[in-house]
């Protein structure tokens, strides 16, 4: 077949041309699975596959938006993210705040309250807790869709051209519609989701940048179809239509069909460009509008991060329901109490001055609001639970929302956290699960990009059963690497790649030799069989130009920058053909056909048409899934031998074989992919299977070894962990050898290590093989000594299916320091943590960068994305986000310690504060005849919770730090504390009830004793207990506070004084009864030596047992806050080390 | 280079956003705590002394006339006694005096098991109206004691005010009236701003049922100490409210003769009266409670204070001993 044929099969049959372009974006190229992003891709692939039924379509005039609206009114272009309007705010706002359940019990309470028969609290006090968070959500809620009002109006209002009558003209965009003519120019905005008619480049190809979308800096190349090519819109008129999906999410899948000039052609997700796209590299680009505004892919997108609940929060929560049963027993028994006393005084309550049953201002005398003896009963329950309302801790709620806000504050803002390279800060994208960082117990870790850099170099090769793996030369002083001459400009590649000096002769000698030609062919199919974009950059030497590699795999890229360096330099790609320089002579090669990377094949191909006429397939793939469609030679022998030896160093390792097609072969292929890409239905499907024919028997052409360096700090990091006592997990899509290789380099194994290696074919030698591993597991289970499990991704599939294996499993993996899963599928990584989530309290976390990490970071307690080279869908489904795997030792050991610590401690101490006032208020009604009178005033009864003790917990649960960051980090077993939930517990609960008991009992009785058979009223003895309450919950806190800063000493004091300041202001009022009750008392001495005896008396039991433990059993933590004041070192903990890059 | 430094995302380093601020960063030492109980044990111990001193110098003599005071035939039924308006109510109570009384000698009525924090009665009242004339129909919470029969707004208004103590006493000894001053008996703050010097009682006490004293009608209510009195709710059923001041000492082993108008009605319900003249301290009244909790709480860390003593005696434990660290004690294998 000659070169001819070969161009005019390209302009015959365009959809040929477009439909492997379409995926080619996508294409990705690994050695195991890893950058496969199958699972999620995969299902939005098939399904954008699917026929789009009449019914399910939408269709789309040309340059005819009037006829696109006519039957069905699509959306227009302006967006509206903002929720609400002025006049929707009130009533929407309040409708969503009701959604929670706190809100609902301070409704209840405050409408139970506004019934005479109940009314405790005058109507302003009562409503006061429930309008005070209601204002400050609504105040919060507004701001927030303030900002959303003023972005949406800056993007409405942004201008793109738009043909009108056959001239492009400004638009704002929010008047954009559906089937209308848009023209981009170069770093234009793409306004909503277009089908691409033409570009400047003549081969209809436009480059775009999707940050905005996925986050990925790539550029990614979108096609127009040659039909629409030629046409300019402002002369020709497009007659046609466009029939496509409904709207949906998915920003990797697109189908649709295009009419035009009665032409009928499929259009995939490589010919639309979609909203928040950049058009780059590009002049400009015509595209017609088919999804606006919110129906537009981005927007359908914005979501915001998954709610996940912390365990922490879970196990108050069963608590909070104890406190409820507290909260319903007292009410139940001052209500039987205040029947009992009724019923004893029945006869008396007519004469009784203080009751008044009867109302004698009529002559004729009836009952005054008396109902009989069940229903005063009943009566008295309902005011009880108004007057006890804050047994249960509702504020804390809204105080833990506060506090995550404050902690995420400082985990973003913490520059041992910031990553230079990336520029990028850690993210807080789960708002409720701060505290679970400080309990982990298993991590899960991806390995490439997330322990290893991602950033991949080409070290080795092996050509044709030779190794080439000698010495590297470095440029500095001697070349600059390789150049070429174009129209008197200087290009050369943009990353420099160490070479081998002998390589790089034979590759410079040419075909003169065998070894010559071998390698001529390696370097070609390493340059030719990828999906990789030239972009020519400028340097400040006008005479000197740059090439940028674009593509997706860094795998690829380090292959072209590798083919580069030997003289095979790729110029240009276009949708038809490439060129690539070799050794100095520009040679074009006609794309014929690409079969994109799928995890299945794990490899992909490229048919070429080289400039002789001849035309090869070139496969490039993993090495399991190549060796079985190579002809077996000793060379391929060889080559394996290579390869061991590659990966046994931790490098990835990629084959590459390729064959030449017959005349026939060739038609009988080309027939066949013609009609696989252009089918409407399974066309994955259909091309897989073209592909699978087609790359078989070929001829071993060599190998290649990428290095993917591991990040700084991994084994510190991982050393870290291991010491904190988590058990460290990796699972891989790499090969055994690799992984175990890397497993050493990172220290996750060690020397002195067991390894337990599982590779089954079967579900019996699965299990064979883990009864076993569990024996001599068993027989290293002696201290000192530790056993490493290494396993293969088709012996999980056996495990993973049986529930008695996957019990094995577990108790296998759990006696286990570490495990190390390789060649593992996305979707088994999920499986993975699913195991040990079934199965144990503990909590665990995965963290991963990558597409194929989705799965497993949605399904850890936790999950962390890297934001690092491989697009942002890790990032998107993750909790937390992050620039390097190290940073995952100051997270969790410092700021997950400290979180749980300060969340823990506030939980407690917010039951405490509120039982101590509840059972104060209780045992003054036992003094009231059971009628609920409060000596406290309703407005310090309100005020309590909301103003008197609420800023020092908040401030105290942000702020204090139970041990010093230094020794967090020196010391990683100090966070075992999180692990073994020292910080909050159930004996912490019933302690912390017991003393509360104790202090409401002081604080109660000792004013009741002490002014019993006194003149005092009741105004001025409950100022005392207001007084008394607030202090002393206020110096219970700051006996627990650790580091006394100027806000915690402001807080703490600041408050008592405000309440002093509130007590007295209540007081003035000289319509309340209580007037000028407080000055009246403190005038006493009584008063004074009242409220010390009471706050001493109150906190010795504490203290004492506090110092009684603090001494006899210390805890860690304890240790370290001593060690680290008192300047004494904790030598005797051997395992000490460094961990420098987190400390800088 | 600017530029890119103006890119950075990096954090801007302060104190605060890395959680560096100085802070004081107190550990208990044992010698601390062993200070701190001592040093509240000897405060405490000498405080409490002084209260329970004061309070052993009070004279107090409590004196329970409301059974003594019915007559014997009425002893069955003290209620048609206390209900009868025709019989005279006065009785004559002798008591002795154990010490001398140094003046300000306080007369106060006691009443027991007499719930004025009961909640039907504490709400029963009208603020507005006992300070302001306007006010007068401000009598929302005030039933069912708000309007008489004729509809008029009483002032003052309520279960509080219409139940106000009417008991009198006189008191002589030796033959010679002791005269019992009833003025500044109240709060001045009351006097001051709380009771209106223009508002006068009005339809007070005039039909239904009558609860207690009535009120002069051409005193202002600025005026009526007694009713502040009662006003200024107890906050506890056993209560003690100031009937006036005896400005003159009285010498122990005398006898007084307290002439008692036995008018209140708390017979129904077991209600004591008491009569109670006392002197005062800096502490109150008499009461040992104060004195005895400070001892004690005193003692008791005196007592805590020898046994951490002996603990780190005994068992001391050197600060940040990391011999003491939970994976020094179980070595994680």
């Amino acid at each position: 077949m000659s070169l001819d044929d070969a161009q005019i099969v390209n302009v015959n049959n365009p959809q040929q041309l477009s439909s492997p372009d379409s995926t080619l974006q996508r294409q990705v190229l690994d050695l195991g699975s890893k950058r496969s992003r199958d699972s999620e891709r995969y299902s939005s692939i098939s399904m954008s596959h699917r026929e789009i039924n009449d019914g399910d379509a939408r269709l789309v005039h040309v340059n005819d938006a009037l006829k696109t609206n006519e039957r069905f009114e699509f959306a227009g272009n302006s967006i509206k993210t903002a929720k609400y309007s002025l006049f929707s705010f009130l009533p929407r706002n309040l409708f969503e705040q009701f959604h929670r359940v706190a809100y609902i019990y301070f409704l209840i309470i405050a409408i139970l309250n506004q019934l005479p028969q109940l009314a405790v609290f005058g109507r302003g006090a009562s409503i006061l807790p429930l309008s005070f968070v209601l204002l400050v959500t609504a105040v919060k809620d507004a701001y927030e869709d303030w900002r959303r009002h003023r972005s949406d109006r800056i993007e409405n209002n942004r201008m793109a051209s738009v043909l009108v009558s056959d001239r492009f003209q400004q638009k704002k965009w929010k008047d954009i519609q559906v089937g209308e003519i848009i023209r981009f120019s170069a770093d234009d905005t793409i306004p909503c989701d277009t089908v691409l008619l033409s570009t400047s480049d003549p081969t209809g190809v436009a480059y775009i940048q999707t940050i905005n979308l996925d986050g990925e800096s790539n550029l990614k190349t979108r096609y127009a179809k040659q039909e629409t090519l030629c046409k300019t819109p402002e002369k020709d008129v497009i007659n046609g239509f466009i029939k496509c999906e409904k709207p949906n999410r998915n920003i990797y899948g697109f189908m649709a069909t295009m009419e035009i000039d009665g032409k009928h052609l499929s259009l995939g997700p490589s010919n639309i460009v979609l909203r928040g796209c950049v058009l780059k590299n590009t002049n400009w680009a015509v595209g017609v509008a088919v999804y606006c505004g919110r129906e537009t892919k981005a927007m359908l997108n914005s979501s915001g991060a998954p709610s996940k609940r912390s365990r922490l929060e879970t196990r108050m929560n069963r608590e909070i329901i104890l406190l409820s049963v507290f909260l319903v027993a007292l009410c139940m028994a001052v209500s039987v109490c205040a029947g009992v006393w009724l019923k004893r005084h029945e006869n008396e309550l007519e004469v009784l001055q203080f009751y008044r049953k009867k109302d004698y201002s009529e002559p004729e005398v009836d009952n005054y609001n008396y109902s009989g003896i069940g229903m005063e009963i009943f009566f008295t329950f309902l005011m009880s639970v108004i007057v006890f309302q804050i047994m249960i801790p509702i504020s804390l709620y809204i105080s833990m929302e506060l506090v995550r806000v404050g902690q995420a504050y400082f985990m973003i803002r913490d520059n041992k956290m910031y990553d230079e390279t990336s520029n990028s800060r850690f993210q807080c994208r789960a708002l409720n699960i701060n505290e679970d960082l400080g309990q982990i117990k298993y991590v899960f870790s991806d390995k490439t990009g997330t322990l290893t850099e991602n950033k991949m170099e080409f070290k080795y090769a092996s050509i044709f059963g030779v190794d080439y793996s000698g010495e590297k030369t470095n440029f500095e002083g001697e070349q600059r690497g390789y150049c070429i001459q174009v129209n008197g400009q200087v290009w050369r590649p943009k990353m420099k790649v160490e070479v081998d000096k002998e390589l790089l002769q034979l590759s410079k000698d040419g075909n003169n030799s065998e070894a010559g030609k071998h390698i001529y062919d390696f370097f070609l199919a390493l340059a030719a069989c990828n999906t990789i974009v030239p972009i020519v950059v400028d340097t400040p030497d006008p005479a000197e130009k740059l090439v940028d590699y674009q593509g997706e795999s860094p795998d690829e890229q380090a292959l072209v920058y590798a083919a580069a360096a030997y003289g095979f330099m790729l110029m240009e790609r276009t949708s038809g053909h490439i060129v690539i320089d070799i050794q100095g002579e520009r040679q074009r090669f006609n794309v014929l056909g690409m079969h994109e990377f799928d995890s299945d094949r794990k490899r992909m191909s490229v048919i070429l048409g080289f400039p002789d006429g001849s035309v090869k397939v070139i496969v490039k793939g993993a090495d399991n899934s190549m060796f079985n469609i190579i002809d077996k030679t000793s060379k391929l022998d060889a080559t394996e031998g290579h390869l061991q030896s590659y990966s046994s160093i931790g490098l990835r390792t990629l084959v590459v074989g390729m064959r030449e097609l017959g005349v026939p072969e060739f038609e009988r292929w080309q027939s066949s992919y013609e009609t696989a890409s252009t089918a409407v239905m399974g066309r994955v499907a259909l091309l897989r299977k073209v592909a699978i024919n087609l790359e078989n028997n070929l001829e071993i052409v060599g190998a290649s070894a990428i290095e993917d360096r591991l990040q700084k700090g991994v084994p510190e990091a991982i050393e870290s962990l291991r010491k904190a006592d988590m058990k460290v997990w990796v699972l891989t899509g790499d090969k055994q050898e690799t992984a175990i290789s890397i497993g050493y380099s990172s220290r996750l194994l060690t020397s002195n290590m067991h390894q337990v290696v599982i590779n089954s074919n079967s579900k019996m030698s699965s299990k064979t093989s883990l009864e076993d591993a569990l024996i001599t597991c068993r027989n290293f289970l002696v201290p000192g000594g530790s056993v490493a499990l290494i396993i293969d991704g088709t012996s999980l599939v056996y495990i993973l299916d049986d529930t008695e294996l996957e019990e094995q499993l577990f108790e296998l993996a759990s006696n286990c320091a570490v495990v190390l899963c390789c060649r593992v599928a996305p979707l088994q990584k999920a499986g993975i943590v699913a195991l040990i989530k079934k199965r144990t309290d503990d909590m665990t976390l995965a963290i991963g960068d990558g597409a194929n990490d989705v799965s497993m970071i949605q399904m850890a307690d936790v999950g962390i994305g890297i934001s690092g080279q491989e697009g942002r869908q890790a990032v998107m489904a993750s909790d937390f986000a992050m620039g390097q795997f190290r940073f995952l030792v100051p997270l969790l050991l410092v700021h997950g310690h400290w979180n749980y610590h300060r969340m823990g401690y506030m939980i407690l101490y917010n039951f405490y504060r509120n039982a101590v006032f509840v059972l104060v208020l209780f045992w003054y009604v036992l003094f009231t005849g059971f009628t609920l009178t409060t000596a406290i005033t309703e407005w310090s009864s309100v005020l309590y919770s909301i103003l008197y003790t609420s800023a020092p917990t908040i401030v105290v649960a942000i702020l204090d730090k139970d041990s010093s960051r230094r020794s967090l980090m020196a010391y990683p077993q100090l966070y075992g504390a999180g692990q073994r939930h020292e910080s909050y517990n159930s004996t912490l609960f019933w302690l912390t009830i017991a003393d509360t008991l104790w202090q409401s009992i002081v604080v109660f009785y000792v004013p009741l004793f002490a002014y019993w058979k006194s003149d005092i009223d009741g105004s001025s003895l409950g100022d005392l207990w207001t007084l008394a309450v607030v202090f002393l919950v206020n110096i219970h806190l700051a006996m627990d506070v650790i580091r006394w800063t100027w806000v915690s000493h402001a807080s703490i004091w600041g408050s008592i004084i405000a309440t002093c300041i509130c007590v007295i202001v209540i007081d003035v009022i000289p319509v309340l009864p209580g007037y000028w009750a407080i000055f009246d008392l403190a005038s006493k001495g009584s008063f004074w030596v009242c409220l010390l005896g009471m706050q001493i008396a109150a906190v010795v039991p504490r203290f004492g047992v506090k110092m009684f433990i603090q001494h006899c059993k210390p805890s860690d933590i304890q240790i370290a806050r001593e060690a680290d004041k008192f300047g004494s070192s904790m030598e005797l903990a051997r395992q000490e080390i460094e961990l420098n890059p987190s400390r800088r | 280079m600017d530029q890119k430094n103006k890119n950075s995302k990096k954090p801007v380093y302060s104190k605060f956003s890395q959680q560096e601020l100085p802070a004081w960063k107190p550990i208990l030492t044992p010698g601390w705590v062993i200070a701190s109980y001592i040093t509240i044990g000897a405060l405490f111990i000498p405080i409490g002394l002084l209260a329970w001193t004061a309070s052993d110098s009070v004279v107090e003599i409590v004196d329970r006339y409301d059974e003594a005071c019915v007559p014997d035939d009425f002893s069955k039924n003290p209620q048609s006694y206390i209900q009868n308006p025709n019989i005279k109510k006065t009785c004559t109570r002798s008591i002795k005096v154990p010490k001398k009384l140094v003046a300000p000698i306080f007369v106060y009525y006691q009443l027991e098991n007499f719930y004025q924090n009961h909640r039907r009665f504490v709400k029963s009242r009208s603020d507005k109206q006992l300070r302001d004339v306007k006010a007068e129909n401000d009598t929302k919470f005030c039933l069912p004691v708000a309007y008489d029969y004729d509809n008029k707004p009483i002032v003052p208004c309520g279960l509080i005010a219409w139940s106000l103590f009417n008991d009198t006493y006189k008191i002589s000894t030796r033959g010679k009236d002791i005269s019992i001053e009833k003025k500044g008996i109240a709060w001045k703050s009351d006097a001051k701003a709380k009771f209106g010097s223009n508002v006068y009682p009005k339809n007070f006490q005039k039909d239904g049922l009558i609860g207690g004293a009535t009120l002069d009608e051409s005193i202002p209510l600025s005026e009526q100490e007694d009713l502040m009195v009662w006003m200024r709710t107890a906050a506890l059923p056993t209560f003690r409210k100031l009937y006036g001041k005896i400005n003159t000492d009285i010498e122990a082993h005398d006898t007084i003769k307290v002439e008692i108008q036995n008018n209140y009605n708390t017979y129904k319900f077991g209600g004591r009266k008491k009569l109670v003249l006392s002197t005062t301290t800096w502490i109150g009244g008499k009461n040992d409670f104060v004195g005895m909790a400070y001892i004690s709480v005193g003692g008791i860390c005196l007592f805590m204070a020898i046994n951490f003593i002996l603990l780190y005696v005994f068992r001391p434990r050197r600060l940040g001993d990391p011999s003491y660290l939970s994976w020094n004690r179980h070595p994680i294998t």
